[in-house]
């Protein structure tokens, strides 16, 4: 371990320097978001605003209906969540426990929809969702959504329930427990990390989705944050000071989440080589 | 078990049931967020038309311009368009091309129609009127007085003034977008400046093939280039500037001439801009007779929507005057109704400048394919920017391109 | 896997229906149900689409067998877009995993501080791609951006170029962002890989005498070489069918430097509606991926086994 503690410091400067790369946009938002209009439209362009326009990140609620936005999308990424959830849990139980014909083409043709981008679908999807008159509903994007993270979900959890030793299912079963007590008593239990895990994931998904929300959505009261955000670039100029102060808003949440699961997101992704 | 499986059967009807039952007429109104147009009056019109028609709905969506065919294309797809929305009246053909619009006569009142001023009907295709227009605005040239008082007479002598004028990268002589954007306007004004078309007309009105590959084709992009790239008067970065991204540094008083739409007072305000600007014609090259662009949007009904009788009273309601007038106002586009135009506030020298460009200004082609033709025409256009072909070569090639697209 | 070797002499419809099976077809019918319509289904749509002569609305309106495939098969640009979506892919996956090991390896140094360095690398994954995309777009803007200001002002590059207006600063460019959003997986994944790697290898080899690098390339990245599989081809799905980071930042400009398939099929269909053409690039893509999808597969399964 010797040459790791001797490059200590190197590491720490290498660290910070990539740091600033990477998080250059971010400073970028911060800087350009505390800035008045006329401020933003100044060359050649500085970092620290004159005005400190701190109102801006007030007038999104006051003036442009933040509140609304932000309330369409966490009832549709909790929606998703839920529903997700509902779909993920006995699929992935399925797969991961019970013996039948076809679980390894189940499992391959999750992982093929996995790929799918929502690009391809896009247009015959809007066909589905406008003949179950499902179009401008929550629901609509709640479904897609859900559906949409399905393959990968399932993987995660598939990956948490074979995780757990097989004796303790056969000995409540033994027990007398039904295979249904098993899944609700014993399994989910241990698996609640999992669980969170997939659940959250399932909602940032949803937050950060932009293609189905903007083709499904109709109505201005149930728009997503991330929608929202582009009524700030008009036709003939971009407010970017309001777009800055948006993205700052959008990001929080969705961060904080990020946070929570992050580990255990990458153990999944990468399967069994890593431990969560 | 039995308990899962009914509560998994609940979920799935519940899901698949989902229906949702209006309860009254609702309008729907896909609603392009130009300049300039408040939140507030968007709230109010709504709220207003709601009050004085309490059996009738309606929700105007914002929708941002450049997203907003994508939305209202997925929507007639899908077989549940709105009742109506904001369009670029050029894409009516693909939209009779499937029958999906109604004729604007068919719902809204004949008083509204009869105020509706001549000049603003393009949307009028062999003698029907599919759309109703809602701004019609010929492009002009705007003049930072603080830096030069020259009003050129041809394209010639905006060069010589331009390039007189120009320091960058403090001032540069004048303002031209190089970065592809939803429309092709800028080659646009130097083409009809030149005494260009894109098409050549046939006999029964409609449009045969690519002409703008001709000399005054070439002559207008090789123009543009120049003055790009060999006396550099135009703004720096101009290759990564679209139009939105450009106008800016006009409004900031660093750009002498900028060739703009009727939009420029009111983005100037906002930008809170604090030079002297003048409005004036987009002169023609030496020679050429004046012709400026002209764009109009309409607002299209859709005959598979549910209320479009609801939507035509609401059309009625919105070009009164005290709101279709306010709207105008805030977008600094003029007036298409005739009565609105009567009004003191249209009079300024923007609204002067603005009526006079109109009267020898051009549209585009009408022609399905559109959309495709000028994204080929933008990217000949960047090539000869870029150097990788001459304006000629690039022409051409952009020609063949389009005639192939177009079945020709 | 074993288990279905010992099924292999039950008779199949007893495999087929018994307690078990039923129990796990009833518990995947939601799912599947839901993949059905709102996945499957548009899926083979646009397949359909890609046979059939469409109009403006994407209605199918005669059969065209394979008309629109052979129509783009001799157009040079879309072999064009084909071989750009794939170096496109290559490139910014290669980058990504040389960035994300170097960020691994720095996160792996134990220093006070490091938890928030590593919350801190994470940022750019958790944001959602069209709002960074945008956000870039801001940073690049030639006039008022500040990455330009800055680079002047810092001297670090007197002339730095028009980022979106050129065709290789503006490849550059759009590739540089996906790469920026996949560094975080990335990273993660091998780091992950790394401290499951045990102390006592490094330090026998320490003992014999082993350098740094030598340590690197003989025990970390060993160590790791499944992960690095993975997470290459995850990666390479996600670069693949990056739409957003292109479409808001150039849309495929300038003169077309920057479309591939996903974008170009986008455009086809949304800008000029031109759905066959546009369901033809989609088929393309979907037999790219599929491939890749299956090389995952595999790795993944056999790694499973492996356990």
């Amino acid at each position: 371990m010797k040459w790791r503690n001797r490059g200590k410091p190197l590491a720490v400067i290498l660290t910070v320097v990539l740091l600033v790369v990477l998080l250059f946009p971010f400073f970028v938002m911060i800087s350009s978001m505390l800035k008045s209009a006329e401020e933003v439209y100044t060359n050649p362009a500085y970092w620290i605003p004159k005005s400190w326009q701190f109102s801006n990140l007030i007038r999104l609620w006051t003036e442009f209906q933040f509140a609304t936005y932000f309330k369409s999308s966490v009832i549709i990424s909790v929606g998703s969540m839920l529903l997700n959830t509902l779909l993920t849990v006995p699929a992935a139980y399925a797969v991961a426990r019970l013996r039948f014909v076809g679980r390894g083409m189940i499992l391959y043709l999750f992982l093929v929809i996995q790929m799918f981008s929502p690009v391809i679908v896009v247009i015959s999807l809007f066909k589905v969702v406008a003949s179950l008159r499902l179009l401008d509903t929550y629901l609509s994007l709640i479904l897609a959504n859900a559906v949409f993270t399905i393959a990968f979900t399932t993987w995660m959890m598939n990956g948490y329930f074979r995780s757990i030793p097989k004796e303790i299912e056969e000995a409540a079963l033994i027990d007398g427990c039904s295979r249904v007590q098993t899944i609700t008593r014993i399994m989910l239990p241990i698996a609640v990390p999992g669980l969170v895990t997939t659940m959250i994931y399932s909602f940032i998904a949803a937050w950060n989705e932009f293609l189905f929300g903007l083709t499904f959505i109709q109505s201005k009261q149930k728009m997503p944050l991330v929608l929202g955000l582009y009524n700030f670039v008009g036709r003939w100029t971009t407010q970017w000071e309001l777009l800055n102060a948006a993205a700052f808003v959008a990001l929080i949440p969705v961060l904080v989440l990020f946070y929570i699961i992050e580990k255990r997101l990458v153990a999944g992704l990468a399967g069994g080589a890593v431990k969560a | 078990m039995r308990k899962r499986i009914l509560w998994i059967l609940v979920l799935v009807l519940l899901l698949a049931g989902g229906l949702v039952w209006a309860q009254k007429a609702k309008v729907t109104f896909f609603w392009a967020l130009y300049d300039g147009l408040t939140e507030e009056y968007r709230a109010s019109l709504q709220d207003a038309f709601m009050a004085a028609n309490p059996s009738i709905d309606v929700d105007i969506v914002p929708i941002q311009w450049d997203l907003m065919q994508e939305k209202m294309t997925t929507s007639v797809a899908g077989g549940q368009p709105p009742e109506l929305c904001v369009i670029g009246t050029r894409w009516l053909l693909d939209l009779m091309s499937t029958d999906s619009v109604l004729e604007v006569d068919k719902v809204v009142s004949k008083k509204t129609l009869d105020n509706i001023a001549a000049g603003a009907m393009e949307a009028k295709i062999q003698g029907k009127l599919m759309g109703l227009p809602i701004a019609a605005g010929a492009r002009i040239m705007t003049v930072n007085n603080d830096i030069t008082r020259v009003v050129p007479k041809t394209m010639e002598e905006l060069r010589a003034e331009a390039k007189r004028v120009s320091k960058p990268p403090q001032t540069y002589g004048l303002i031209m977008p190089g970065k592809k954007h939803t429309e092709l306007t800028d080659f646009c004004y130097y083409l009809y400046a030149a005494g260009g078309d894109y098409f050549a007309k046939n006999a029964d009105g409609s449009w045969g093939k690519a002409v703008f590959n001709n000399p005054a084709g070439v002559k207008a992009l090789q123009f543009m280039v120049d003055m790009a790239t060999k006396d550099k008067i135009t703004q720096e970065g101009y290759l990564g500037l679209t139009r939105m991204d450009s106008h800016p540094i006009f409004y900031e008083g660093r750009a002498a001439y900028v060739m703009i739409g009727a939009w420029v007072e009111s983005a100037m305000k906002q930008a809170n801009s604090k030079f002297k600007a003048q409005y004036v014609q987009i002169p023609p090259f030496a020679g050429q007779k004046p012709a400026s662009l002209i764009i109009t949007d309409s607002i299209a009904i859709f005959k598979k929507a549910r209320y479009t009788k609801e939507a035509g009273q609401f059309l009625d309601f919105f070009y009164q005057d005290q709101w279709k007038a306010k709207f105008d106002e805030l977008v600094g586009f003029p007036p298409v109704t005739v009565s609105a135009a009567k009004l003191p506030q249209f009079q300024s020298p923007l609204y002067q400048a603005l009526g006079q460009a109109a009267m020898t200004a051009k549209g585009w082609p009408l022609i399905e394919e559109w959309a495709e033709v000028s994204d080929i025409i933008w990217d000949a256009n960047v090539k000869a920017f870029l150097g990788q072909m001459s304006p000629k070569a690039a022409l051409d090639e952009a020609a063949a391109k389009v005639n192939r697209a177009r079945g020709m | 896997m074993r288990d279905f070797r010992a099924a292999a002499t039950i008779p199949l419809r007893q495999r087929l229906w018994n307690p078990e099976a039923r129990l796990a077809y009833l518990l995947l019918a939601p799912a599947v149900i839901l993949l059905l319509g709102f996945m499957i289904y548009p899926v083979v749509y646009v397949f359909l689409i890609s046979l059939f002569r469409t109009n403006k609305l994407a209605q199918l309106k005669e059969f065209a067998g394979l008309k629109n495939f052979v129509y783009q098969f001799t157009d040079k640009e879309f072999w064009q877009i084909t071989a750009r979506s794939l170096y496109w892919t290559a490139i910014a996956v290669a980058v990504k995993a040389v960035l994300g090991m170097i960020v691994a390896l720095l996160l792996n140094v134990k220093y006070a501080g490091r938890k928030v360095a590593r919350m801190l690398f994470i940022v750019p994954w958790a944001s959602a791609v069209p709002i960074s995309s945008i956000l870039w777009r801001w940073v690049y803007h030639p006039e008022y951006g500040l990455l330009n200001a800055t680079l002047k002002a810092t001297g670090l590059w007197a002339n730095p170029p028009t980022w979106l207006g050129m065709p290789l600063p503006a490849f550059t460019a759009c590739i540089w962002v996906d790469i920026w959003i996949g560094i975080p997986f990335m990273a993660l994944v091998f780091l992950a890989g790394m401290q499951a790697i045990s102390e006592d290898l490094y330090e026998s080899a320490s003992l014999d005498g082993v350098n740094g690098l030598q340590k690197f390339f003989y025990i970390t990245l060993p160590g790791i070489r499944h992960l690095v599989l993975i997470a290459t081809l995850l990666s390479c799905l996600w670069t693949f069918n990056d739409f957003n980071t292109i479409y808001i930042l150039t849309r495929g400009g300038p003169a077309g430097a920057t479309d591939i398939l996903i974008t170009k099929l986008y455009k086809n269909a949304f800008e000029f509606l031109k759905f066959s053409p546009a369901a033809v690039m989609a088929v393309v893509t979907f037999f790219i991926l599929t491939g890749l999808a299956i090389a995952y597969a595999r790795i993944y399964f056999r790694q499973e086994q492996g356990q």
